[in-house]
């Protein structure tokens, strides 16, 4: 049995005890918990006005302290699409969200499936920051309140084996937008008495443009000259909140 | 290698729910907050979890811990294939990050304190738990504990796999030698602790005859079967100024 002082990677040992020793004697502020910072990457293929296509939406998530720390976990979401964009989804077959829930997403109709991607989790267990990748499938449920839904199956495998299913409403939105997804996304444990895992980056591909793919995505017909607006509003397990935005470029735009 | 004191009362925690226990000499009062196994069902993988609080009748500061002893139920076993392994040397040089992925055994972390002249100073710290030997029969952890507010603290501990008196079973056992962490400074003692080992949903990627398989590590695994009164569980805590804790508990079985 032993215990032993783990040396220090570069500095010299009497450097890292001053250094300690200011950390010890200088005051430590009081911080607010200060909201992640988001970036979102949407983005159509093909782009052509009126045209079926795929829409992927992508964002990442970083935390205000920097690299190596984990954002708070992300609770809610408002993706807010721009006007004239098409969603069909009456080709799609709905799934009961038991059934996802119990077998995933191959337990569902094949017609329900609307889109895959992949997401990258973290998890601050110990003194360490733990990434795990997750598979995302969309997956249409039955309509919520009278609007369309989707869920947001996740599985992780390693390393710790996890799935979580986040619920997605399709709401009306005021110009310049034409629609939001309301997403709501659960806490994804992790280990008893640590914390729940954060996404830090996301990605999804809805649509397509195969004629038998379920749900049908349509490029808006008119292009605003700045490009078709995107925002997204995330909310985040600490009570902190942050916004992005973006813009997708007309076609033909360099 | 420079030996160092420690604040390890999160490996105690492991063992049970609620402990109140002082020894005629000891001061020392252990509340184990929460403690369990998760899933809680008789033959399967677990995480074992605890937490505790750790106070002293005689002030704010308890005595540092020197020893603990963790005991499990008889019949627990532990499945350590498909897990790696990480040496002392490659910890105390390199940290967790130098530890490969499966030989991670639990983690940890709690609050620690220690007077400074006359100003006591909490400190919050991790602990992460590794694996350095897995052989059966001769299983061993090394453990990181790392505080970094207001004063760095790294230091490499090791424990061993045991075999526990009965109605006890395998449980492991943790020398805690003093850490001061200013030569100033008082020896640091816990306040709190929690833990969690085992690997109930831990699955890794090994490459068998040439191709990438999904394996789970098992690493805990709970007896078949569960006394009607529940799982015996127990810690003991050896302090400083010489008293010791024992303290005992049942986890209640899962009953479908």
């Amino acid at each position: 049995m032993s215990g032993a002082l783990r040396p220090p990677a570069s500095l010299p040992s009497a450097l890292l005890a001053l250094l300690a020793l200011a950390v010890f004697c200088a005051a430590v502020p009081g911080a607010a918990a200060a909201a992640p910072s988001a970036v979102i990457r949407p983005s159509f293929a093909p782009d052509s006005p009126g045209a079926r296509t795929s829409f992927a939406f992508a964002y990442t998530l970083r935390d205000p302290e920097g690299e190596g720390e984990v954002p708070s976990p992300l609770r809610t979401m408002q993706v807010r699409l721009p006007a004239g964009l098409g969603i069909d989804l009456r080709g799609a077959a709905g799934c009961a969200p038991a059934r996802l829930r119990s077998g995933g997403p191959a337990a569902c109709p094949a017609s329900s499936l609307l889109g895959r991607g992949h997401a990258q989790l973290e998890v601050h267990a110990g003194s360490q920051s733990i990434p795990e990748d997750a598979v995302v499938s969309a997956v249409r449920i039955p309509d919520r309140a009278g609007h369309p839904a989707l869920a947001i199956f996740g599985r992780g495998d390693t390393p710790l084996q996890e799935q979580t299913i986040s619920t997605a409403t399709l709401l009306a939105d005021k110009a310049p937008y034409g629609a939001r997804l309301a997403v709501s996304i659960p806490p994804i444990p992790t280990l008893v008495l640590e914390p729940d895992a954060s996404i830090i980056s996301f990605s999804l591909t809805l649509g397509g443009v195969r004629p038998h793919a379920a749900g049908a995505f349509t490029v808006p017909r008119r292009c605003p000259p700045a490009g078709f607006p995107f925002a997204a509003e995330f909310g985040f397990a600490d009570g902190s909140r942050t916004t992005a935005t973006a813009r997708v470029r007309c076609p033909g735009h360099a | 290698m420079v030996r160092t004191r420690c604040i390890l009362a999160g490996v105690a925690a492991l063992c049970a729910t609620l402990l109140w226990a002082s020894s005629a000499g000891a001061q020392e009062l252990v509340n184990i907050t929460e403690a369990g196994f998760s899933p809680n069902t008789p033959g399967m993988p677990t995480n074992a979890f605890g937490s505790a609080t750790i106070t002293s009748t005689t002030g704010p500061v308890p005595s540092p811990i020197r020893h603990v002893n963790v005991y499990g139920p008889a019949g627990v076993t532990l499945d350590l294939q498909g897990t790696g392994v990480c040496s002392e040397a490659v910890l105390i040089q390199s940290g967790p990050q130098g530890c490969p992925a499966n030989s991670r055994a639990g983690f940890g972390g709690g609050e620690g304190i220690y007077m400074l002249g006359k100003e006591l100073v909490e400190e919050k710290y991790t602990l992460d738990f590794f694996l350095s030997d897995n052989r059966p029969g001769h299983t061993k952890l090394v453990i990181f504990l790392s505080g970094s507010t207001p004063v760095i603290v790294e230091i490499v501990l090791t424990g061993t796999v045991v075999a526990g008196p009965p109605p006890y079973g395998l449980g492991f056992s943790v020398d805690v030698p003093p850490i001061k962490v200013l030569p100033e400074a008082s020896n640091a003692s816990a306040k709190t602790a929690f833990l969690t080992l085992g690997a109930h949903n831990v699955h890794y990627y090994r490459t068998i005859h040439g191709k990438r398989k999904l394996f789970h590590v098992k690493g805990i695994v709970l007896p078949k079967s569960c006394p009607r009164s529940g799982w015996p569980v127990a810690s003991q805590f050896t302090f400083e100024d010489g008293s010791t804790v024992m303290a005992k508990r049942t986890i209640p079985c899962h009953r479908r």
